[in-house]
């Protein structure tokens, strides 16, 4: 009897910081082992972010459903550990700086010898080839190397700045776990592994994909548009009531603005010649803009958000968690998961976010501890004594 | 596609009745080598009327976002309003490994070809239904768009100035990120269907999936800072200038991600230690952020006197993360983006020569490749239509002549 749809893969994560920490945090909430390599020596950067080194949020979501085995890389027996654990694993997963797995022996070339139908995936900033593969590169960089981040402004901002989020790390993780279960699938049909080079850079240029062909298309270097769109009005974020309170709102549709001039009660702004069609809307998008801020000033984004989508119309506040937490829409669709976890408590973390008909997911399970799992990797895998275990452990090889 | 290597879904059969919401999700299963079919209604996808358009010229086959989503794929039409089309849609799913579509819920179940109909023609079958808010609850009837959904995903409140809306991500991430997960899903169900022999429903709102695609730690971070245990909660706003900073320099901007002093003192030395920077406090990461503004006063003056190109070397020179803001022009003309042959070049009937942006990975047995151009309208009505279901040329020309095709 199988319990989820990943059971008996075993994947090796040599991951840092979001890329393939996620990806593997996405194969392991579908039932695989998921063992992340750790050594005090070049501990995960997230993990340094915490009051500990098991405390970090950040970490703590996406090495959740992982089994966390310790050991020093330095040492040839630690290296040998790890080789023997490849011998029993599907996939191999890192996104170190060029020339580390290569150092530690365990560069794709390696690790086929051991494993020939291994899938590996690397991701870098860069990819693997070209000038700029060995240079240093965490998300944020990404989106500015990517041609996103400038774009991602307001027509009137003094540069281009982003978010803190450090887009576009979870959407390439995301792709990254796509390639090793479209991987794992040809290799269940054909006895095959491979190898496969993520570049985050280029995840980050296909979310603007459309810019791109714009360019070698028409040869157009487009302006950021901030909230604005070209083509239609009224579209935007607007002031709600409250302390940094917005609403997004978009209209299409002749239909749409009639209801939308209903719905706010003010239905000679339909009438108005300057907003009469969508033309006019657009020419006069300032000013209807003005008007409508005044009306959303007047009441929280909640409302806006409730009272527009009543009346057909698409708006969306510019929500905090607070606020998602008690969305009834993500209530109801059983968006977050709470974990105990030994350092930090209680925690509300994100849950699968799709449903599949009559699959099982197992339960989500809370990130590991640093080595919480190598003495038991050491037993149940590599079937070492105890007392083996006990010596590697004096000799620096295992941590935990 | 007998010229094109394999790739690693390449077999599998995948009928795509989306719009612009999972047109990306069908895009990855066709890089991938999927046989992708793109069901259009007679008068086509909505999406060919979206601007902007090649050569500025609105046309159904020149809209931009529609080549960009729909590359690799065959195009056949059928009005699914008559029971004409829905009968060739039935023998369509008999051999189909996968449906994705983006109606909204209830849509094709009123058609009479939802999942539970469908199933019993095609056991086997994986679907994927992509709504705004998904199959139920009480939002399930909201409407969602590129700009509402990226408000609703959380990350929009914490972009662009502290002081001004919060900015728009451009174009449609909360769709990307939702045709991710969705693809994901599909291809997990593809795995576990070669174990088990199952068909799968899979419902994915854009409401859940595009909080976890783009930005998941929103909730778990606030989560952290709620007594007992945490620090104070952090500002939930735009922190952007402060925690990854933007600075201009002599020929366009570069954004610097400093996180260890070690980090900072390589800064400094890319900058050619100045010594009005020298301050020891600037080590400490937080204490640059909490004094952003003054930070950002002080650095100007020096980031200014180089260009994007020797900042980014500096940086990787001295142990710094910095990157240059290209814009498309700037990454397309970049070394690396060549040395990786990232954009492909294709032909359009309609367009002539241009280049595609390509997949995101390269793969040693199986490429990820744009196998051919966005397909015209109905382009492959023959050869599906008439070569695979064996209708007649005369049988065709009946169905165009009744609007069905």
């Amino acid at each position: 009897m199988r319990h989820a749809p990943l059971e008996g893969i075993r994947v090796i994560s040599m991951g840092t910081g979001g890329v393939i920490p996620d990806c593997g945090k996405t194969l392991g909430e579908f039932g695989a082992d998921v063992i992340k390599i750790e050594s005090r020596a070049n501990l995960d950067m997230m993990r340094s972010f915490g009051a500990d080194i098991n405390s970090n949020y950040g970490f703590n979501e996406i090495n959740r459903s992982k089994r966390s085995f310790g050991v020093n890389l330095k040492t040839e027996r630690g290296r040998a550990l790890i080789r023997e654990l490849v011998k029993i694993s599907d996939v191999f997963a890192e996104n170190y700086r060029v020339g580390v797995v290569e150092s530690l022996g365990l560069d794709y070339e390696n690790v086929r010898r051991i494993k020939p139908d291994i899938i590996y995936i690397s991701s870098q900033g860069f990819g693997r080839g070209g000038p700029y593969t060995e240079y240093k590169a965490y998300g944020p960089l990404m989106a500015a190397a990517s041609g996103l981040l400038r774009l991602w402004a307001h027509p009137d901002d003094p540069y281009p700045v982003g978010s803190n989020a450090p887009v576009p790390d979870h959407f390439a993780a995301k792709h990254a776990a796509l390639a090793v279960l479209a991987a794992l699938d040809y290799r269940r049909r054909t006895g095959k592994g491979q190898f496969i080079d993520l570049s985050l850079v280029e995840v980050g240029a296909n979310l603007i994909g459309v810019y791109y062909l714009d360019y070698t298309i028409n040869g157009r270097i487009n302006a950021p548009r901030g909230n604005g769109n070209p083509w239609t009005a009224p579209h935007g974020c607007y002031r709600c009531k409250g302390n940094d309170q917005w609403c997004a709102i978009a209209i299409f549709t002749e239909d749409e603005w009639r209801r939308f001039c209903e719905a706010t009660g003010h239905p000679e702004w339909a009438r108005d010649p300057r907003f009469a069609d969508g033309l006019s809307r657009l020419r006069n998008a300032a000013a209807l803009d003005k008007l409508i801020e005044e009306w959303t000033l007047q009441r929280s984004a909640e409302e806006v958000m409730n009272l527009l989508q009543s009346a057909g119309i698409a708006a969306g506040a510019a929500q905090r968690s607070a606020e998602a937490l008690r969305d009834p829409q993500l209530v109801h669709l059983n968006a977050f998961v709470e974990l105990d976890h030994p350092s930090v408590g209680k925690r509300i973390y994100p849950n699968v976010p799709f449903k599949v008909s009559g699959m099982r997911f197992p339960p989500s399970r809370r990130a590991p501890l640093f080595g919480e799992h190598t003495r038991e990797i050491c037993r149940e895998l590599l079937h070492l004594s105890e007392e083996e275990i006990e010596r590697l452990k004096g000799e620096g090889v295992l941590e935990e | 596609m007998a010229d094109t290597p394999e790739g690693a879904l390449t077999g599998y059969r995948v009928l795509d009745l989306t719009d612009f919401k999972g047109a990306y999700c069908t895009k990855l299963l066709a890089d991938l080598g999927a046989d992708v079919i793109k069901i259009e209604p007679p008068e086509g996808d909505p999406t060919r009327r979206m601007p902007p358009f090649a050569q500025d010229t609105p046309h159904p086959e020149k809209s931009i976002p529609f080549l960009f989503r729909n590359a690799g794929k065959r195009s056949i039409t059928l009005n699914l309003q008559v029971p004409a089309g829905r009968m060739i849609f039935q023998r369509l799913i008999e051999k189909a490994d996968v449906l994705v579509e983006t109606h909204p819920p209830g849509y094709l179940e009123e058609l009479g070809l939802d999942y539970e109909a469908l199933r019993g023609l095609n056991p086997g079958l994986i679907m994927a239904s992509i709504t705004e808010f998904g199959q139920s609850g009480p939002h399930r009837d909201w409407k969602g768009s590129a700009i509402v959904d990226f408000a609703l995903s959380g990350v929009m409140i914490e972009s662009g100035f502290p002081e001004k809306a919060p900015c728009n991500l451009p174009d449609m991430p909360a769709y990307d990120a939702t045709s991710v997960m969705a693809a994901l899903s599909i291809v997990l169900s593809l795995y576990d269907r070669g174990i088990t022999g199952e068909g799968r429903f899979i419902d994915v709102s854009v409401r859940e999936n595009a909080r976890l695609a783009i930005y998941p730690w929103a909730v778990t971070i606030q989560s952290y800072a709620t007594p007992p245990g945490g620090p104070p909660p952090p500002p939930e706003s735009r922190m952007g200038p402060a925690v990854f900073p933007v600075y201009p320099c002599r020929d366009g901007f570069v954004r610097i991600v400093a996180i260890t002093p070690g980090q900072w003192d390589g800064f400094l030395k890319a900058l050619g230690n100045p010594e009005a920077l020298t301050k020891p406090e600037w080590r400490d990461y937080l204490y640059r952020i909490v004094h952003a503004k003054e930070l950002y006063d002080n650095v100007v003056g020096f980031t200014m006197r180089y260009s994007m190109e020797e900042l980014f070397n500096a940086g990787h020179r001295f142990g710094v993360p910095i990157a240059p803001v290209y814009d498309v022009a700037g990454f397309v003309g970049s070394p690396q983006t060549k040395a990786r042959r990232f954009f492909v070049p294709m032909n359009h009937p309609f367009i002539g020569e241009f280049a595609y942006p390509g997949p995101p990975y390269k793969w040693s047995e199986t490429p990820a490749l744009v196998r051919s151009s966005a397909p015209c309208l109905g382009q492959h009505n023959e050869e599906i239509l008439g070569g695979e279901l064996g209708l007649s040329k005369t049988e065709l020309a009946a169905l165009r002549f009744a609007g069905v095709i």
